[in-house]
């Protein structure tokens, strides 16, 4: 009995550590961003709400927030556009360049971002691009950053169903390319695609490294006045910190849901919405 | 000119052949099965059909048009995969209705065509539930009534039961070659199991290393091999290798003289007084006795009996020449009293032989 508690409490404590590693500087953050003043004591003078208040009448606030709701949106929807076809085709066509696609989308993890950055205001500084220091190269530039976000998730999702016979099977049927795609493949790999997007927008939401080389001050993000704040006050940089995790924590939670949910779907126990015999194309 | 015609196909993956000079001709309304070994090259001649390989030289014709190069979506061929590939974001219902809805037929005749078609595969009460809640005999179901639904030019079936249980697989091949019947529907099924083959087909093409080793209806190709792969693919086959002593009156004997056999008279010159020969005698065309019992017979043989094997209406006993085993099925109730060990005698008729080249003594085993 007291070998096993050893052995459990060693695990227990690194555990522990871990967690509050972790958690405390969130904690603090959360309890910072209720302070009225918190310099001359262990535990706060009193709590307001002030900070938010602060945050929320910023006459940049909406402007920032909705530049970042915009950014990343635009890089969800392009990620999807540019990602998903391609590794359904690599899936169906080119089974064995798939190693090679695993590879490259990776490659952006290898590779920091301010290096990303400069390289990238190089290439499109030059003719026919010339889209140095824009909104849309900044989305050009997070779609390859936020590339594994979206790939991973699509490619899991592409081998868990039989994606080339699917394919075939609705072919056979008379079904044309694009049909195959809108009514049998993305259905079955919506909840790939879904985690996929969710990762990117939660990711793109709160960065600031390759915004501030790419764009600075002509756009800008969420963090970028995150970052102005620290500088000013930072107990409304706490806030706007809340605000950010919130968000982040918030697709986390809808991301593990749509996991769930994708998973039932696959592996049996599925309700049938209606007993009826019209239940035709889900989503059609 | 038949209704499907395949000529001089060939097709080959990085340098492999896995079609070679392939031709078929396929009758409107016929089944036809196309049976061998793995890897002989019949999925990828199948799928040429479909649409979802392109040949490397041949043509497909089907009721006169070429259609060798047109694109799988629009050959109206029905095609039923071994892994049932239905689509689960779709009921049965659904499944069975979407080359309907391709095809934009009215929401009217959908129902109606998708009501009779589930009722005709018997699953008239199943039409709400989607591919995880169904068996695996139910999947395949669905998969055929949904291939069946576009009215298709042909039926193309591949390896439809080899992931069902065996009883499942029996009563499904029986169903399937009812409404094959019933619609008249052209057909081409492939399989791997002889059984399903003979039972169910007009015609059997046996395949092997990328070519058509022989086609024929289910009795030619067991009772008439032409070949000796087909010989001992097809069934069980006794193999006596032997030396051709006189053509005209059809006698051979084994290298050693152990035994001798009557053959049916060879007329014509394909084969010569001294020639290397295989005799193939099928197992349940030999009689066995006890050796006291004095027997009128073509070909009597002596041998040992090693082993009875019990598999339900025939006993399989196998018999021991020398240098090679000989088995016979008999009916278990003409068991009598057979000991293992002792000497008993071989018989069957002349007409029950049939007789290869045996030059190159390569038998059947190509998986
Ligand atoms: N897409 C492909 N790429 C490379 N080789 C292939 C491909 N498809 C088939 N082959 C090869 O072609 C040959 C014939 O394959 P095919 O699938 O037609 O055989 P099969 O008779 O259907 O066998 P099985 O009974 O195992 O299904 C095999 O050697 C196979 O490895
Ligand atoms: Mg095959």
């Amino acid at each position: 009995m007291a070998a096993m508690n050893k052995r459990t409490a060693v695990p227990g404590f690194a555990i522990g550590c871990f967690l509050f590693y972790m958690l405390l500087p969130i904690v603090a953050t959360y309890a910072f961003s209720v302070a009225t003043r918190w310099d001359r004591s262990i535990l706060p003078e009193g709590l307001t709400l002030d900070w938010y208040k602060a945050a929320f009448t910023d006459q940049w606030f909406i402007i920032v927030f909705k530049n970042s709701l915009v950014l990343s949106i635009s890089t969800v929807i392009a990620s999807i556009l540019l990602i998903v076809p391609t590794a359904y085709w690599v899936h169906l066509r080119v089974p064995k360049a798939r190693p090679l696609l695993d590879l490259i989308s990776t490659l952006p993890f290898a590779i920091p971002g301010v290096v990303l950055a400069l390289g990238l205001i190089r290439l499109y500084a030059r003719p026919p691009l010339m889209l140095a220091r824009t909104p849309v190269m900044l989305v050009a530039a997070y779609v390859i950053f936020t590339m594994p976000f979206m790939y991973r998730p699509v490619a899991n999702s592409l081998e868990a169903v039989n994606i080339r016979v699917l394919t075939e099977a609705a072919q056979s049927l008379g079904a044309s390319w694009g049909r195959t795609l809108r009514q049998i493949i993305l259905p079955n790999i919506l909840p790939g695609i879904l985690s996929g997007g969710l990762l990117v927008f939660a990711t793109i939401f709160g960065e600031f490294t390759i915004a501030t080389f790419l764009v600075g001050a002509r756009y800008k993000t969420f963090p970028m006045q995150l970052v102005y704040f620290t500088r000013r006050d930072g107990r409304i940089a706490s806030a706007y910190s809340v605000i950010s995790f919130t968000i982040a924590w918030t697709t986390s939670l809808v991301i593990l849901w749509i996991a769930a949910w994708g998973a039932k779907r696959t592996s049996g126990g599925g309700k049938h919405p209606t007993k009826g015999h019209t239940t035709g194309v889900v989503g059609d | 000119m038949s209704y499907l015609d395949l000529d001089h196909l060939n097709k080959a993956f990085d340098g492999a052949i896995a079609v070679n000079n392939l031709s078929l001709h396929v009758e409107k309304g016929e089944f036809v099965s196309l049976l061998g070994p793995s890897g002989c090259g019949k999925t990828t001649t199948l799928r040429m059909i479909a649409g979802f390989e392109t040949p490397d030289s041949g043509s497909i014709h089907l009721a006169g048009e070429e259609i060798t190069s047109v694109p799988p979506n629009r050959r109206g061929m029905g095609m039923v995969f071994q892994s049932y590939a239905l689509f689960p974001n779709m009921t049965a219902w659904g499944n069975v209705a979407f080359g309907l809805r391709v095809a934009q037929k009215s929401q009217k005749d959908i129902k109606q065509r998708v009501n009779q078609l589930l009722d005709l595969v018997g699953l008239s009460n199943a039409g709400h539930k989607y591919t995880n809640e169904l068996s695996g005999g139910q999947q395949q179901r669905v998969a055929l009534a949904r291939a069946l639904a576009i009215e298709p030019r042909v039926l193309l079936l591949d390896e439809p039961l080899s992931a069902l249980d065996a009883v499942v697989r029996v009563s499904l091949r029986h169903e399937i070659r009812r409404i094959q019947t019933a619609l008249g529907i052209t057909t081409i099924y492939v399989t791997h199991d002889q059984e399903e083959a003979l039972s169910i087909s007009d015609r059997v093409v046996v395949m092997r290393q990328a070519m058509i080793e022989q086609v024929g209806t289910p009795e030619e190709i067991y009772t008439q091999p032409d070949t000796h792969f087909v010989a001992t693919f097809v069934g069980t086959s006794n193999q006596f290798p032997g030396i051709l002593k006189d053509a005209r009156s059809g006698l051979v004997t084994s290298v050693n003289g152990d035994w001798q056999i009557s053959i049916p008279p060879i007329m014509d010159d394909h084969m010569q007084n001294g020639d290397a020969l295989i005799v193939i005698v099928r197992p349940e065309e030999i009689r066995v006795s006890q050796a006291e019992i004095v027997i009128e017979e073509d070909n009597v043989i002596t041998a040992v009996l090693e082993t009875i094997t019990l598999l339900g209406p025939v006993t399989r006993l196998s018999l021991s020449l020398p240098g090679q085993l000989i088995i016979a099925d008999i009916k278990t109730v003409d068991r009598g009293r057979f000991v293992c060990g002792t000497s008993v005698q071989l018989s069957f008729p002349r007409r029950a032989c049939r007789v290869m080249p045996g030059g190159d003594i390569t038998n059947g085993d190509d998986n």
